[in-house]
C-alpha cells in the first residue's frame, strides 16, 4: 500500500517536473507550437529539478522505417526535453512469429513492445504488466482512452495494452478514398456525360459499352487484385455491395447484432456470376487470379484499364503516378481513376471506414521494464494536445501556418519541404502511428483536423483544375462527399477483435481463405453454363467449415462490445 | 576396350572423323553455351535496369535490359543508411573468418573419416550425416545458442556453421579419390598425420577446398536470420544482408508516405519495394560475381596432380 | 553394450588375447593423432547439433514458449493425428516428393551436362565468362526470380508472345501457365535449374580438375572421340562425387523448398503448389503451433535418414562407393 502511494507520488512528480522542464528549455520547439495550454501555466511554477535521463528499449513489431533513437529527431529530442526519455526503436527485419516466439521463450523482452499481430502471443505468454492503475494516474492518457477502457480490457479484466489509436472530437473524413470503392477512368464518365452510377450492373454497363467503343484500344474492362493476402480485395466485394463496411468476414445486421458471414450467400454468388459474365464476354482479365502484386499494380498505370474494385491505400501507388502525370498533362486527367460507392439495389453503401477501435493491435510495456511509471508519464506527456499537434502538424511556421479563422494549412513551400529525409529526421515517420495517440479522425480542441491530410484545406490545394471539374460535375467538394456517411457500429471493426492463438476461429479463417482462394478462379473462368455445377462444388467444399460456430462466436464478440461501449 | 583388336583402321578413321566432328561439337557447344548465357544473363540485366530506373516510373512495368527513366535514387537511398558500411565490414569479417575456419576444419575431419583404418570413422561419418537431417526447430535452437553464450557476438556467424554435412563428405570423397600411392609415400617417409595432412592432403585437395570456400563465403556473405534472430539489438555486429533487408522493409512505408505527405516531388521520387529489392539484390550479388573468377583458377584441369612433388 | 562389458571383463580375466573393446582402446591410443583431430569437433557437434534436440519433446505438447519445460501441456500424438488426419496431407506429402524429385532429377543431370561441355571447351576466357554468366542467376533471391518468371509466363509474356508469332496459338487465345495445376512442377522445376544451374555445376568442375590430364593422353592415343573421353574419362573421374552427392540429396527429397513455391503458388494451381512447408506455415507457425511444426520436422527426418541408409545401401550393393 505504501509502496503504491509512493508510487503514486513518484508520478505526479514525474508528470510535474516533466511539463516544467519543458518550459525552463528556451529554445525547445514544442513549447513554441502551443505556449497558451492549462498544463504549461501551471508547471511554470513548479521548482526546476533536471529529471535524469533514461533510455527505453522499444520493439516494434513492423517494418515502416529505420531504426532509431527517438532523442535523434526533432520531435523526439524535444519530448526528451519534456520527460528525459529516450526510446531506441529496434524495428522487426524478419518473421514477427520467429521473433515473439524467441522473446517469449527466453523470457527477456524490451522495455516497450508493439508486437502488431503478436500481440495475442504475447498477452498469452504473460509478457505485459497490467495497466489498469497507471491509466488511472495519468490524466491525458485517461482523457483519451477512458471512453474505452471496457473495451480494452483483456478476458482476466486487466488492460494490458494501448490501442494505438482512440478517437477524440468529432469525427473528420478523409477527403481522399483510402477505402474501398469501384473506380472507373474518369474518360468513361466524360464520354457518358457523367452519369451517376449506384449500382454494380450499371457500372458494369458502362464499362463494356466503353470497351465497346473503343474496340482498336486493347483495353481491359475489369481487373481485380488477388495475390497471396491481398485477396480480400476480391472477396470482399459482396459485402460492400451488401452495403456493409469491411468488416472482415462478416456482416452484422444493424438491428439484431447477428454476425453473418457472407461467402456462400447470393450476393458472393451473384459477385461471382456477374465476373465470370464479364469473362465470357472478354471484359474481364483472367490473368487477374495469377498476377502478383507489380504487375497488378503495373495495369493499373497502364491506361489501358477501365475499372477496378480496391481499397484506396492498396492502388495508391499506381493511381499517384497517374495524378501525378495528369499534373504535369491536363490532357492526362482522362486516366485518372474516380471513386464511385456501389451497391446491388442502388442503396445506402457504407465503404466509408466508421470511427473505430482496433483492438487487436497496441504497445504495451513489458515485465522485463526497467520503469513502468517513467515511460507512461511519456505517453501521457505526449497524449497533451499541444504534442499531438506538434507531432501531426510539427511546428508553426516551419510546417504548418494558421491562418486568421485559426485554422491549420500548409504552404506550397511548407508541402515541399516534407520529404522523405525530412519526415524521418523531423520524426513525422517515427510518431506517425506506432505510439499511443489521437484516432486519424480526430478533431483538435480549436476544431482543426488532427490529421494534416483531413484537413479539408489542405486538401483543397491538392487539387487540379480538373479534380475540381469532376467534383463539381457530382456536386461534392470532396471526395468522401461521394460516398453515405458511415452509421455508428461500436464493434468496428470486427476484424479487430482479438483471436486466440490457434482458435476455432483463426482456423475456419485461414481454411475460408484456402476454399475460396481454390474456387473463386475456378467460378469466374468456368463456361458459363458450368458455373451451377462449380458453385455446388463449391459450397460443399466450404461447408466442411464450422461456419455457424464461427458466427455465433462472432456475434457474441459484436454484443459484448456492445456492451463494453456503452 | 574391345576396340583394339579392330586395329589401327579404325584409329585413323576416327580420328579423321573427329576433326570433322570436333568441330561440329565445338560450334554447337559454343553455340548452345551462348543461348545459356543469354537466358540466364538477362534476369540480372533486368534488375540492374530496375535499379537505375526511378522507381515510381518502375511501377508501369515494361521494363527490360535498359532503364527508361534514368534515376539514381535507390542507390542514393540505399547508401543513405550510413549503418551498411561498418555492417559490410562485418560482412566481411564473418566471411573470411567463416571461410579460414570452415575450409580447415572441414578439411581436418575429413581427412581422419578418410581413413579407412580409423576406428571412429564409421561412427563420426554417421554421427555428421545425421545432423543434415535433424532440425530440433526454431526455438530449442535459440535457446541453446543462448545457453552457450552466443547471443549478442560476432562469434555467433562462426560456431554454429563451423562444419557442413555437405562440405565435409566433399572433401571427403576428394581425398578418397586421391592415388593411394601419394599418401603412401608420405607415411613411409615417417610424416605424422599432421605432415601428410598439412603437406600432401591440403595442396592436393586445392580445387575442392577452393569450392568450399566459396560455398561457405557466398553462404556467410547472404545469411542474415542469425542477425536477426540472436544480434538483431546490437547495431554493432549488423551484416550488409541485414541492413539490406532493413531498408527493403522500409521502403514500402516511404513509397506509402511520400504519397500520404502530399507532396508531389517527393511523391515522385519515392522508391518501392520493387527498386530497392532490385538495387540491394545488385550491391549484395556483385562482389560475390567478382569473386568467382579468382576461384577458377584453382578448377583448371589437372593441374593439381602434376603440381605436386610426392 | 551388454557384450561389451562381458567382453571387457572377460579380457581383463584372460588378459592375454586382444578382444574387442581391448583392440579397439589399443587402436585408439595408436591413432590418438586422429582422434585429436577429430574428437573435439564431435563435441561440437554435440553440442551444436544434437542438444537442441531435446526440442523435439515439444512435438507431444501444446508447446507455450513462456512456460517451463515441466508447466508444458502434453498432448501425446494429437499434433500428429492433426498432421496426418485429412487426405490434404498425402497431397502435401505427394507434391513435396514429386518437386524434389524433379529438381533433383533436373538439377542432377544439367549440372553433369553443363560441367562435361565446359570441360570440352579449349578457350580459357571463354570458358571462364560462361562460369561466371551461369552462376549468376543464383544470386538473385527467390522474389526477384519468382517476379521474372511470373512475368515471363503472363499472358502478356514473352513464352505468349512467341507462341502468338510461331502461330501455335491465336491472339486472344493466351495461355496462363501459372493457373494451370499440372504445369507447375514443371514450372518449379525449370525455374530451380536456371536459377541454381551454373552454382551446381562448380562441385562436378572441381572434381574434373582432379583428373590426371595423362588419362586424357592416353585416351586420344587409343583413338577415343569427344564422346568416348567424356564417357570414360571425365565421368569415371568424377563418378564418386556424383554418387555421394546424389546419395546426401535423396536423404533430402523431403525438403523441397518453401521460398519458390510460396511465390509462385496461386489459387489456382494450389493442389500442386503447396508442400508440407507451405502446409506446416499456414496451420503452425502462422497460428503460433510450434508444436505443429516440430512435429512435421520429426516426420521429415524421420523419412530422410530412412531414404539416406537406403541409398546408402543399395550403392554398396552396386559397388559404388557410398557415404559410410
Amino acid at each position: 500500500m505504501v509502496k503504491k502511494l509512493l508510487f503514486a507520488c513518484m508520478a505526479a512528480v514525474l508528470v510535474f517536473t516533466a511539463a516544467c522542464s519543458k518550459s525552463n528549455n528556451g529554445e525547445n520547439n514544442a513549447s513554441t507550437t502551443a505556449s497558451s495550454t492549462p498544463a504549461e501555466s501551471e508547471s511554470a511554477t513548479a521548482s526546476e529539478k533536471p529529471l535524469d535521463k533514461v533510455t527505453f528499449s522499444y520493439f516494434l513489431g513492423v517494418a515502416n522505417a529505420p531504426d532509431v533513437n527517438t532523442n535523434e529527431t526533432t520531435i523526439g529530442k524535444a519530448l526528451e526535453d519534456q520527460t528525459g526519455v529516450n526510446f531506441k526503436v529496434e524495428h522487426l527485419v524478419g518473421d514477427l512469429k520467429a521473433k515473439v516466439g524467441t522473446m517469449i521463450a527466453s523470457n527477456d523482452y524490451p522495455d516497450v513492445i508493439n508486437p502488431d499481430a503478436g500481440i495475442d502471443q504475447l498477452v498469452d505468454a504473460g509478457a505485459f504488466i497490467d495497466l489498469t492503475a497507471l491509466i488511472e494516474k495519468n490524466p491525458n492518457i485517461k482523457r483519451v482512452y477512458g471512453p474505452f477502457l471496457n473495451q480494452m480490457k483483456a478476458a482476466d479484466g486487466k488492460i494490458y495494452y494501448l490501442p494505438i489509436s482512440a478517437q477524440v472530437g468529432d469525427f473528420v473524413p478523409d477527403p481522399e478514398i483510402n477505402q474501398g470503392a469501384f473506380w472507373i477512368q474518369r474518360r468513361v464518365l466524360k464520354e457518358a456525360g457523367y452519369p451517376k452510377i449506384k449500382t454494380l450492373d450499371e457500372y458494369t454497363k458502362l464499362i463494356e459499352d466503353f470497351v465497346a467503343k473503343h474496340k482498336d484500344e486493347d483495353l481491359t474492362g475489369l481487373i481485380t487484385l488477388t495475390h497471396d493476402w491481398r485477396f480480400f480485395s476480391t472477396s470482399n466485394v459482396p459485402m460492400h455491395l451488401d452495403g456493409y463496411p469491411n468488416d472482415g468476414n462478416v456482416e452484422v445486421d444493424m438491428t439484431t447484432f447477428e454476425a453473418k458471414t457472407y461467402y456462400t450467400t447470393d450476393s458472393t454468388k451473384r459477385w461471382l456470376q456477374k465476373l465470370n459474365d464479364l469473362n465470357a464476354k472478354g471484359i474481364f482479365d483472367k490473368a487477374s487470379f495469377v498476377d502478383n502484386y507489380d504487375q497488378y499494380l503495373a495495369k493499373l498505370s497502364s491506361k489501358k484499364v477501365v475499372g477496378f474494385f480496391d481499397y484506396g491505400w492498396q492502388s495508391a501507388n499506381a493511381r499517384n503516378l497517374l495524378v501525378d502525370a495528369a499534373r504535369q498533362d491536363p490532357m492526362q486527367d482522362d486516366f485518372v481513376y474516380f471513386p464511385m460507392p456501389l451497391t446491388w439495389d442502388g442503396g445506402k453503401d457504407q465503404l466509408l471506414d466508421p470511427p473505430g477501435f482496433v483492438k487487436n493491435r497496441g504497445i504495451g510495456i513489458s515485465v522485463s521494464a526497467k520503469d513502468p511509471e517513467r515511460i507512461m508519464a511519456y505517453w501521457d506527456n505526449l497524449m497533451k494536445e499541444e504534442n499531438q499537434i506538434f507531432k501531426s502538424w510539427g511546428i508553426k511556421g516551419e510546417t504548418y501556418e494558421v491562418d486568421d479563422k485559426g485554422r491549420f494549412y500548409r504552404t506550397a513551400e511548407q508541402i515541399k519541404k516534407i520529404d522523405e529525409p525530412f519526415n524521418l529526421s523531423f520524426g513525422f515517420r517515427y510518431f506517425n502511428w506506432d505510439w499511443p495517440q489521437y484516432g486519424a479522425n480526430s478533431t483538435l480542441l480549436d476544431g482543426n483536423a488532427f490529421a494534416p491530410g483531413f484537413q479539408p484545406e489542405v486538401f483543397q490545394t491538392r487539387l487540379t483544375d480538373a479534380d475540381k471539374t469532376i467534383l463539381e460535375k457530382y456536386g461534392v467538394k470532396t471526395y468522401a462527399e461521394l460516398f453515405a456517411a458511415p452509421d455508428d457500429r461500436a464493434w468496428y471493426p470486427a476484424w479487430g477483435i482479438p483471436k486466440a492463438q490457434g482458435s476455432a476461429e483463426q482456423i475456419w479463417e485461414t481454411t475460408k481463405d484456402e476454399v475460396t482462394k481454390k474456387y473463386y478462379p475456378k467460378l469466374v473462368l468456368a463456361k458459363p453454363a458450368d458455373f451451377d455445377k462449380v458453385w455446388d462444388e463449391y459450397l460443399t467444399a466450404f461447408g466442411k467449415l464450422d461456419t455457424a460456430g464461427y458466427e455465433k462466436w462472432y456475434t457474441e464478440q459484436i454484443k459484448a462490445a456492445i456492451e463494453a461501449a456503452k | 576396350m574391345a576396340n583394339i583388336a579392330t586395329g589401327t583402321a579404325l584409329k585413323k578413321l576416327t580420328r579423321r572423323n573427329a576433326s570433322i566432328g570436333d568441330r561440329i561439337f565445338d560450334t554447337l557447344n559454343i553455340t548452345f553455351l551462348c543461348l545459356l548465357m543469354i537466358v540466364t544473363l538477362y534476369p540480372f540485366l533486368n534488375t540492374l535496369a530496375l535499379s537505375l530506373n526511378r522507381a515510381m516510373d518502375s511501377i508501369r512495368g515494361g521494363i527490360y535490359i535498359w532503364p527508361r527513366d534514368f534515376s539514381i535514387e535507390n542507390y542514393k537511398f540505399v547508401f543513405n543508411q550510413s549503418t551498411i558500411f561498418h555492417a559490410t565490414l562485418i560482412s566481411v569479417l564473418r566471411l573470411v573468418i567463416g571461410s579460414i575456419t570452415t575450409v580447415f576444419c572441414s578439411a581436418m575431419v575429413a581427412y581422419t573419416i578418410s581413413r579407412q583404418d580409423f576406428v571412429l570413422r564409421k561412427f563420426i561419418t554417421i554421427a555428421f550425416v545425421l545432423t543434415a537431417y535433424v532440425n530440433p526447430g526454431l526455438i530449442p535452437n535459440y535457446l541453446n545458442i543462448r545457453d552457450l553464450g552466443l547471443i549478442d557476438s560476432f562469434w555467433v556467424y562462426i560456431w554454429p556453421g563451423l562444419i557442413g554435412v555437405f562440405n565435409l563428405i566433399l572433401i571427403r570423397s576428394f581425398i578418397d579419390g586421391l592415388p593411394e600411392s601419394i599418401l603412401e609415400s608420405g607415411r613411409i617417409d615417417g610424416a605424422g598425420e599432421f605432415r601428410t595432412f598439412f603437406n600432401i592432403v591440403l595442396p592436393l585437395c586445392l580445387p575442392v577446398l577452393a569450392t568450399v570456400a566459396l560455398f561457405t563465403a557466398v553462404y556467410q556473405w547472404n545469411s542474415w536470420l542469425d542477425v536477426f534472430l540472436y544480434n538483431s539489438s546490437n547495431i554493432n555486429l549488423s551484416t550488409l544482408q541485414y541492413e539490406l533487408q532493413k531498408i527493403l522493409q522500409n521502403s514500402s512505408a516511404a513509397s506509402s508516405a511520400a504519397s500520404a505527405f502530399s507532396n508531389p516531388d517527393a511523391a515522385a521520387n519515392a522508391v518501392t519495394p520493387l527498386a530497392v529489392r532490385s538495387t540491394m539484390t545488385i550491391v549484395a550479388s556483385v562482389p560475390m560475381i567478382v569473386m568467382y573468377p579468382f576461384l577458377q583458377k584453382y578448377f583448371v584441369k589437372g593441374m593439381t596432380v602434376g603440381g605436386v612433388k610426392g | 553394450m551388454g557384450s561389451n562389458i562381458k567382453s571387457a571383463t572377460s579380457s581383463i580375466a584372460s588378459d592375454l588375447k586382444p578382444t574387442g573393446l581391448k583392440l579397439f582402446f589399443k587402436k585408439l591410443v595408436q591413432q590418438r593423432i586422429l582422434v585429436l583431430m577429430s574428437v573435439p569437433f564431435l563435441i561440437w557437434l554435440f553440442l551444436f547439433k544434437y542438444l537442441p534436440l531435446w526440442g523435439w519433446t515439444t512435438a507431444f505438447q501444446k508447446y507455450r514458449p513462456a512456460k517451463s519445460f515441466s508447466e508444458q501441456e502434453w498432448v501425446g500424438w494429437d499434433q500428429f493425428k492433426f498432421l496426418f488426419h485429412d487426405e490434404r496431407f498425402l497431397r502435401v506429402l505427394r507434391n513435396t516428393l514429386a518437386q524434389s524429385g524433379i529438381n533433383l532429377a533436373l538439377g542432377f543431370i544439367t549440372a553433369i551436362i553443363l560441367a562435361l561441355l565446359l570441360n570440352e571447351l579449349r578457350g580459357m576466357i571463354f570458358k571462364r565468362v560462361v562460369q561466371t554468366v551461369t552462376y549468376m542467376p543464383h544470386f538473385l533471391s527467390w522474389v526477384v526470380a519468382a517476379g521474372i518468371i511470373q512475368a515471363t509466363l503472363a499472358p502478356d509474356g514473352i513464352i505468349n508472345l512467341l507462341m502468338i508469332k510461331l502461330g501455335m496459338i491465336e491472339k486472344g487465345q493466351e495461355i496462363l501457365f501459372l493457373g494451370i495445376p499440372k504445369d507447375f512442377w514443371t514450372i518449379l522445376g525449370l525455374g530451380t535449374v536456371w536459377k541454381d544451374l551454373g552454382w551446381n555445376t562448380i562441385v562436378y568442375l572441381a572434381a574434373m580438375a582432379t583428373i590426371d590430364p595423362a588419362q586424357y593422353e592416353a585416351a586420344e592415343m587409343d583413338g577415343a572421340g569427344r564422346f568416348r573421353r567424356m564417357w570414360n574419362v571425365t565421368l569415371p573421374g568424377i563418378k564418386s562425387v556424383i554418387v555421394v552427392l546424389l546419395i546426401l540429396n535423396i536423404g533430402n527429397l523431403m525438403e523441397s523448398g518453401f521460398e519458390a513455391q510460396y511465390l509462385l503458388k496461386n489459387g489456382m494451381n494450389i493442389d500442386y503448389s503447396e508442400n508440407i512447408d507451405i502446409f506446416v506455415l499456414t496451420y503452425g507457425i502462422n497460428q503460433s503451433n510450434f508444436s505443429l511444426a516440430v512435429a512435421a520436422g520429426m516426420f521429415k527426418s524421420l523419412v530422410s535418414i530412412v531414404l539416406l541408409f537406403m541409398a546408402n545401401s543399395i550403392a554398396k550393393r552396386a559397388g559404388e562407393s557410398r557415404l559410410f
